[in-house]
């Protein structure tokens, strides 16, 4: 695979929103607005890139069966950094990401590019995979929350785009908005994909029902299905001593 | 058994110098994030009070451990007004907190919310200052602090009731420990202008 593929997968093969549908909770939070989008996307971005870094450069030192707990350190981390440097010198945009910013670390793209990508690559692809999907990601909330700020306040970055006679569609700024554009972003996404396939006389598949790509976060203790061509380590035996 | 004792030095030096990276960063940060939390406050303040050069802060005790601090804008004739915050546990979906503005004619000089739940689109439109200033700005302090649903004098917004109700109660509590603790309000103004301090 080139850096290219892998840079480009975490846009569009694999966007963890639209094709993993991972590290949903603040997707669907905090996209009532571009801005919020945007911020919490960058955040995401830089705790992914550090902890991919990281994780790669110390995947021959961090023990295998204490690796989940030293990955969850090395992002807890990074996501208490952002947390202070946002609340230092963002103090704005804190204010009206403030709870989800500690959830970062409970974001399961972050903890799943380290265990199914990180930890086995060298640190330049490694960080090649934190741009993409970290890019992928902050995208993904771009676009939710530009369709939900233009229905649901009829502005969008803050700009008022169809002047005060607008009836805002409060339900898209509501958390069923957030399902909503969710969904049809997603029926949109196939489609386009459908069309692409047909124009390049390619077989359209449609995504399967659990199309998790390369990430392997829910497989670590069985080998279970078929999963992507990655080695999976059996954490399953037991502790000597 | 060394295997087990290998990852735990391991583990605990990757916390060990997670910790320290945290600790500097903590330091470098407190600063920054004491002023930014400053500032806020001291932009919530000016925006309830009406124009003052010295902004003078009471700490009044409230009972055994609680404190309530009263910020007053002081000029050469006096207190401009002061200001207050105050919380209601009726909003909508969790607690309301608002700053508010007393003038010397006993009447609200502004309102701001500083903290709220309310739903985006509904009682969250009440955060907007024009709006706050159109209800709340002028009124007495002896009004009738309900809304006008429940026989007071206060307008809510429509689809809002609930968050009216619950910024009309803050204020109301707020105007009550005001009134007790109106006495104890010295606003002396500092012998020397402290730096920053003048708007």
């Amino acid at each position: 695979m080139s850096y290219s593929e892998i840079f480009t997968r975490g846009i569009w093969k694999e966007n963890p929103i639209f094709r993993l549908l991972l590290g949903l909770c603040p997707v669907l939070a905090v996209t009532t607005s571009v801005e919020n989008g945007i911020g919490m996307g960058l955040a995401s971005t830089f705790v992914l890139i550090c902890s991919n870094l990281m994780v790669s450069l110390l995947r021959n030192f961090i023990p295998k069966k204490v690796r989940i707990p030293a990955y969850i350190v090395i992002i807890a981390s990074f996501v208490t950094v952002v947390d202070l440097v946002m609340h230092a010198w963002f103090f704005e945009l804190h204010k009206s990401l403030g709870l989800f910013i500690p959830l970062i670390v409970v974001n399961c793209i972050i903890l799943g590019r380290a265990e199914a990508f990180a930890s086995r690559n060298s640190w330049s692809l490694a960080l090649v995979d934190g741009v993409g999907m970290g890019l992928g990601f902050t995208l993904g909330l771009a676009i939710l929350g530009g369709v939900r700020e233009i229905f649901g306040s009829g502005s969008l970055l803050g700009f008022s785009l169809f002047g005060p006679s607008y009836p805002p569609v409060l339900v898209m700024i509501l958390p069923p908005g957030a399902f909503l554009t969710l969904g049809f972003l997603l029926a949109a996404m196939n489609r386009l994909e459908e069309k692409r396939a047909v124009r390049a006389g390619e077989a359209y598949e449609p995504p399967r029902e659990m199309d998790c790509g390369s990430c392997v976060l829910c497989m670590l203790d069985e080998n279970i299905g078929e999963g992507p061509a990655i080695e999976i380590t059996n954490t399953s035996e037991s502790l000597p001593g | 058994m060394k295997s087990i004792l290998n990852m735990a030095l391991r583990l605990s030096l990757i916390c060990g110098i997670a910790a320290l990276t945290l600790a500097n960063v903590a330091e470098l940060t407190r600063g920054p994030i004491a002023e930014s939390e400053a500032r806020a406050q001291r932009e919530a303040v000016e925006a309830v009070l009406p124009t003052f050069v010295q902004l003078v802060v009471d700490t009044v005790q409230q009972g055994e451990d609680g404190t309530v601090e009263y910020f007053s804008g002081v000029d050469d004739t006096g207190i401009t007004g002061t200001a207050f915050t105050s919380v209601s546990g009726l909003g909508y979906s969790g607690e309301i907190e608002i700053i508010l503005g007393v003038n010397p004619e006993d009447r609200i000089s502004g309102v701001r919310i500083l903290r709220h739940a309310e739903t985006p689109g509904l009682g969250a439109n009440y955060a907007d200052p024009e709006i706050l200033n159109r209800f709340y700005t002028g009124r007495l302090l002896g009004d009738n602090w309900k809304v006008t649903k429940d026989g007071g004098q206060v307008d809510a917004l429509t689809g809002a009731t609930i968050t009216g109700r619950a910024i009309a109660d803050a204020i109301e509590r707020g105007i009550r420990q005001y009134r007790l603790d109106k006495d104890r309000i010295k606003a002396e103004p500092a012998p020397i202008e402290v730096e920053g301090m003048a708007s």
